[in-house]
């Protein structure tokens, strides 16, 4: 749930006087497209992006003699020259939903984690939330499926399901209630066994109506009508 | 009315001797015991013949499964403990050794295959084994019976490029697992899309990992979806695909699970689709591998809909050009 178990470190940084082509080299060689600037006590100044470096390249279409000069500022350029100081930041205690509230709303690749200290401990990029969700869901996990049923206003409901899975000894690792109010409410449950047919079956017996998956059809007016 | 091809069907009287506890295990010897029957009812029962496989050698076993599983899945046989790793996987005390018979089907058929390519070879056994990993028993899969004959066949004959070609309704993970770094197999899987289905693995977007980047290609289908849908990604995916890779050899996983009678997939094929996919799939291993080619039974546990279209597939298989 926190961020710190899925974040990356310890973190790759540099000084606000690393020039540009070295941190280019050292994204590189760390595959990494966020690079996090900081002080001598780890404070963090700012961030540089591989795209930020990419604006400071010289522009193609300049003339020779303008190519080599703008080459030489680029050789020369110190990363607190380009980087951006105003930087979207994660403290340890933060949660994968605040990290996703940040990236929803920042519009940002990557989210560096501070201690109580402002130091940089860790960065979380995008797809490391991405990695963290794929894995609270269970998605991939060898031998699971997901089946839904639908929550028709019985009593007890998540009870009787799980009754039903213990009884047949059938391992489940996600349980998900949602509520829409204008949808109806669907329950989720990631289970593990070969033998689905039989727990659709028990399912239906203790009155549960499961839901058959359809994708939205393209051809059909309710696509563009919020069913 | 041209005459149908030889047919090999190779089995094992003791497959049926694998206990899944009875009851409601889908996974019976009635299966065998349907296929068998079905078997005196294919056309030109003259040119059916019938055989024993010997059991695979450890040796072969273990180009996929690691020592210490092996050694856990005889102890847990021997034990009586009535399961290996989770409920599904039931098996007896004669269980061990029935695996080693069936993996032995895939082997004695590759041998086979070798000496006449002309046949049409099917090996009818159980347990199934698409599921089954290096160190995991899933799915009621114990050894992984077509992942390890690939491997016979690289290694015994040179065929070092072989397509594996499974249409089970299910992902065969364990055969992804064992290949998807090699660029030598290509592991071709129609399936129920993982997000509703079992194991949950297949996604369209795994092509293969490193070196094996491009040799794995895995076709969901969404529940409710039959024959119109997979003849359209055998023409379109799969026989391109084989067009490029040119294989030496061809290994079927026949699982017939898919049929819309049959509740362990919501998939709705009909008894013909196993015809056409017989028929294509022989005339893919006379285009590109001299006809060298076995399959090898997965799953189906609806009886009656298995036995039909175990026999329309075999039809197939046999009448191709
Ligand atoms: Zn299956």
């Amino acid at each position: 749930m926190f961020v710190s178990n899925f974040m990356s470190y310890p973190v790759r940084t540099v000084g606000p006087d690393t020039l540009v082509p070295e941190a280019r080299k050292i994204m590189s060689a760390a595959s990494c497209r966020h690079l996090p600037v900081v002080d001598e006590s780890k404070l963090l100044l700012g961030i540089i992006t591989d795209r930020d470096i990419r604006s400071a390249l010289p522009s193609k279409v300049v003339d020779q003699g303008e190519m080599t000069e703008c080459l030489h500022r680029f050789e020369t350029l110190p990363v607190k020259r380009i980087m951006t100081e105003t930087v979207t930041c994660l403290t340890v205690e933060a949660t994968l939903d605040d990290a996703l509230i940040l990236f929803e709303e920042h519009k940002v690749g990557a989210l560096p984690v501070l201690d109580a200290d402002n130091r940089i401990v860790g960065i979380l990029a995008l797809n490391d939330l991405l990695k963290a969700y794929k894995k609270l869901f269970g998605l991939g996990v060898r031998g699971s499926s997901l089946i839904v049923v639908k929550d028709n206003g019985k009593p007890h409901p998540l009870t009787r399901l799980t009754e039903i899975l213990e009884a047949r000894e059938v391992p489940f690792t996600r349980l998900i209630r949602t509520g829409d109010n204008d949808r109806d409410t669907l329950i989720y449950i990631r289970i593990h066994t070969h033998k689905l047919h039989a727990i659709y079956h028990a399912l239906a017996e203790a009155g549960f109506e499961t839901v058959a998956p359809h994708p939205i059809s393209l051809e059909s007016p309710g696509f563009l009508r919020r069913e | 009315m041209p005459l149908s091809k030889t047919f090999v069907y190779i089995s094992h009287p003791r497959y049926l001797e694998h206990d899944t506890g009875g009851g409601e295990h889908p996974e019976s010897p009635e299966r065998l015991e349907e296929i068998n029957r079905r078997l005196q009812t294919l056309a030109d029962p003259g040119r059916i013949v019938t055989q024993k496989p010997a059991p695979a050698a450890r040796s072969w076993i273990m180009r996929i499964h690691s020592e210490d599983y092996l050694l856990r899945f005889e102890e847990t046989a021997l034990a009586g403990l009535g399961y290996f790793g989770h409920p599904d996987n039931q098996l007896g005390y004669d269980t061990y050794e029935i695996a080693l018979l069936a993996a032995g089907a895939g082997l004695s058929g590759i041998d086979l295959a070798e000496q006449e390519p002309a046949a049409a070879i099917f090996c009818g056994v159980r347990p199934p084994g698409h599921h089954a990993e290096k160190a995991m028993a899933l799915g009621f899969c114990f050894l992984n019976n077509i992942a390890i004959a690939a491997r016979y066949w690289q290694e015994k004959y040179g065929r070092r490029r072989l397509a594996i070609i499974d249409f089970d309704a299910h992902h065969g993970n364990g055969i992804q697992a064992a290949f998807e770094e090699s660029p030598e197999v290509f592991y071709l899987s129609i399936h129920e899309h993982p997000t509703f289905s079992f194991p949950g693995t297949g996604y369209a977007e795994e092509h293969g990992v490193g070196s094996g980047l491009g040799t794995t290609m895995n076709i969901p289908l969404l529940p409710g979806a039959g024959d119109r849908e997979v003849a359209r990604a055998f023409t379109r995916r799969v026989e391109p695909a084989l067009a490029d890779f040119r294989p030496e050899a061809l290994i079927i996983g026949a699982g017939f699970d898919g049929h819309r009678l049959d509740d362990m997939s919501g998939l709705a094929y009909s008894s013909a689709l196993y015809r056409f996919l017989g028929q294509r799939i022989a005339a893919l291993a006379e285009r590109h591998c001299e006809g060298r080619l076995i399959t090898i039974l997965e799953g189906g546990y609806h009886l009656p809909s298995l036995g039909e279209s175990f026999s329309e597939y075999c039809s197939g298989l046999r009448q191709s050009s």
